[in-house]
């Protein structure tokens, strides 16, 4: 095995939450290299001013795929992308309390009045989460028909794709905008610390020492 | 072209093992089974196929919905494709074999078929090696399994071996001690096996700070020890934890090139597990060399076993260089293919006269050509 293989992998997600775990990374003294904040740059991978740890940058979705194939060994993913995926190969030890939102169903303003969700029995939503969203309905008894988009869910039911959506909700004005209404919570979301089963078995020490340097850093900020 | 590549075409998770691989797939089992036979494993081989009542009762039970079924239309039955090995051996113990004196300890190597492959293994048909020691529990014989399955590992080339160990009836058992109902010791289980701390800290005192220290007590086993002798237990808890950390110093003595790591809440494929199980890694590697620990027969009799999955071992093994072979020439005398095959050599005859023996001995992947009755190297 090379010397290049030991090193520790670390997936952030690109997009809403990075500026936050970069903050988080850095109070542990992980500061990736100036290319990384270059938006010029094509690279995807960095080194960090921690020699055992390289990040990479990928979509949200794909940090858990990275973190459970084992081709990064720990990770930055929201409980939405977990959930989603429910990898038995990823473990999630730590709550960042960074990212907060959460997912919620959603649906035309002018809907709602004539709308009691208890009486649904099909429905059918645009949603970036299918596997949610199939099994939040069928814990309530409704059989759910999802149309898996990659994003810019609230144009669905304005352009009559489908009626309802599942999506994140962060403040709200996105949806307010599309016009559209809050009308059931699925689950709150946050940012958590994912490493690798067999990462974390088979190098207990340093995956595990990162870990609960992470916590500390957690546990500072709450104290 | 058309016909061709429809016929290629195998259903998912299935595939064509080719050379070199095929034939290293082969070695890597022979040289496994070798070294378990070395220690009294004597193999035993049941058929591929068998009723569905046996085939899932007892250990097979955990995997029920992996099972391909058919009807045997002769005894107009529900038969099963074993989907895994460990409660074939367990039936052939428990009847067949019941007289035999115990402890008994078999050996086996099989096919085994998944209805579904997982996005990580994606194969629905591996090969399962392993071995199973029936009679009775103890320290001693936990200890054998262990160290002989790692012993069989680093000879076919696996490094950095790492052993997960796991306590799958230690967290209901706590759950038990603390009072909790059947619901939220479920819930702790399953939160214990995800790591999840956050979900955890719905249990209120004094349940919530006993799995809080369970779940901080997984890693490198010296603290893993530590910390779970803060837990102040008793009855069925205590003793599964005090067998543990005999266990521990036993193998440290034993096995110290062995990586050990303990997660007491580990629960996820230990489903009929009755004590002490664990998870063989090897770093770097995707998934799970194999696993074992403690079991029972459907008959109640104990038992502690192992399994290596063929599929993952062998991405942890170094690829084998496809070996040297000599070509004999068209009208080589038998005498000198005799002679190289009795010093070890693999041998390649040409079938008919060719203008350039060098030549085709290359073509056919020859690493030497008989030139004066002696291989010479291809250069």
């Amino acid at each position: 095995m090379s010397a290049g293989s030991e090193k520790i992998i670390m997936a952030v997600p690109k997009g809403r939450v990075l500026g936050e775990i970069l903050e988080v990374l850095r109070a542990a003294g992980i500061v990736p290299e100036p290319a990384f904040e270059d938006s010029q740059s094509r690279q995807l991978r960095f080194t960090t001013s921690v020699a055992a740890i390289d990040l990479i940058r990928v979509r949200s979705f794909d940090v858990a795929t990275f973190v459970a194939f084992g081709a990064a060994q720990m990770g930055v993913a929201g409980n939405d992308v977990l959930m989603e995926f429910d990898y038995a190969e990823i473990y999630a030890p730590l709550d960042l309390g960074i990212g907060v939102c959460h997912l919620a169903v959603a649906e035309p303003a002018e809907m709602v009045a004539g709308d009691d969700p208890a009486r649904w029995s099909h429905v059918r939503i645009a949603t970036k989460y299918p596997n949610i969203s199939r099994r939040h309905f069928a814990a309530r008894g409704v059989q759910a028909e999802c149309i898996k988009l990659n994003g810019a869910m609230e144009l669905a039911p304005s352009l009559g794709l489908c009626r309802r959506i599942v999506d994140l909700v962060q403040t709200g004005a996105t949806l307010k905008a599309n016009g559209l209404v809050e009308v059931e919570k699925i689950a709150d979301v946050t940012s958590r610390l994912v490493v690798n089963r067999a990462a974390l078995k088979t190098l207990p020490r340093e995956v595990g020492g990162w870990v609960q340097r992470f916590q500390e850093i957690v546990n500072g900020a709450a104290a | 072209m058309e016909i061709k590549a429809a016929k290629a075409l195998l259903p998912a998770g299935l595939g064509d093992e080719l050379p070199p691989r095929a034939g290293f797939e082969a070695a890597v089992i022979e040289r496994l089974l070798a070294v378990f036979a070395g220690y009294g494993y004597e193999r035993v081989k049941p058929p591929l196929v068998e009723f569905e009542d046996s085939l899932l009762s007892g250990p097979g039970a955990a995997l029920t919905a992996q099972t391909f079924r058919l009807m045997d239309p002769q005894s107009h039955r529900m038969m099963g494709v074993r989907p895994d090995m460990t409660g074939q051996v367990a039936r052939i113990a428990a009847t067949r074999l019941a007289a035999a004196p115990r402890p008994l300890r078999l050996s086996y190597a099989g096919e085994v078929l998944h209805v579904h492959g997982t996005q990580l293994r994606p194969e629905r048909q591996f090969v399962q090696a392993g071995f199973e020691l029936i009679g009775g529990y103890s320290l001693e014989g936990d200890a054998e399994v262990i160290t002989v399955v790692a012993e069989a590992l680093q000879l076919v080339g696996v490094k950095t071996l790492s052993l997960d160990l796991a306590l799958p009836t230690f967290v209901p058992a706590v759950c038990r001690g603390l009072g909790l109902d059947a619901e939220d010791a479920e819930i702790a289980r399953d939160l214990l096996d995800r790591k999840d701390a956050t979900a955890l800290l719905r249990f209120g005192e004094p349940a919530g700070s006993v799995l809080k220290t369970i779940l901080r007590a997984a890693g490198p086993a010296d603290t893993a020890r530590a910390r779970l002798r803060e837990l102040d237990l008793e009855g069925e808890a205590a003793q599964l934890r005090n067998d543990l950390g005999d266990l521990l110093v036993h193998l440290e003595s034993r096995a110290g090139h062995l990586t050990l790591t303990v997660d007491p809440g580990e629960f996820r494929g230990f489903e009929y597990q009755t004590g002490t199980s664990f998870t063989i890694f090897s770093r770097g590697v995707r998934g799970e060399l194999g696993r074992g620990g403690r079991y029972r027969l459907e008959n109640g009799e104990p038992a502690v076993g192992v399994t290596i999955y063929l599929d993952t071992l062998l991405r942890a093994v170094p690829e084998a260089a496809s070996g040297e072979s000599v070509f004999l020439p068209f009208g080589a005398p038998p005498e000198a293919g005799h002679e190289l095959r009795a010093d070890g050599w693999r041998t390649v005859a040409g079938l008919s006269a060719t203008d350039d023996d060098g030549a085709e001995a290359e073509r056919l992947n020859c690493t030497h050509v008989l030139r004066d009755g002696k291989p010479r190297e291809l250069s």
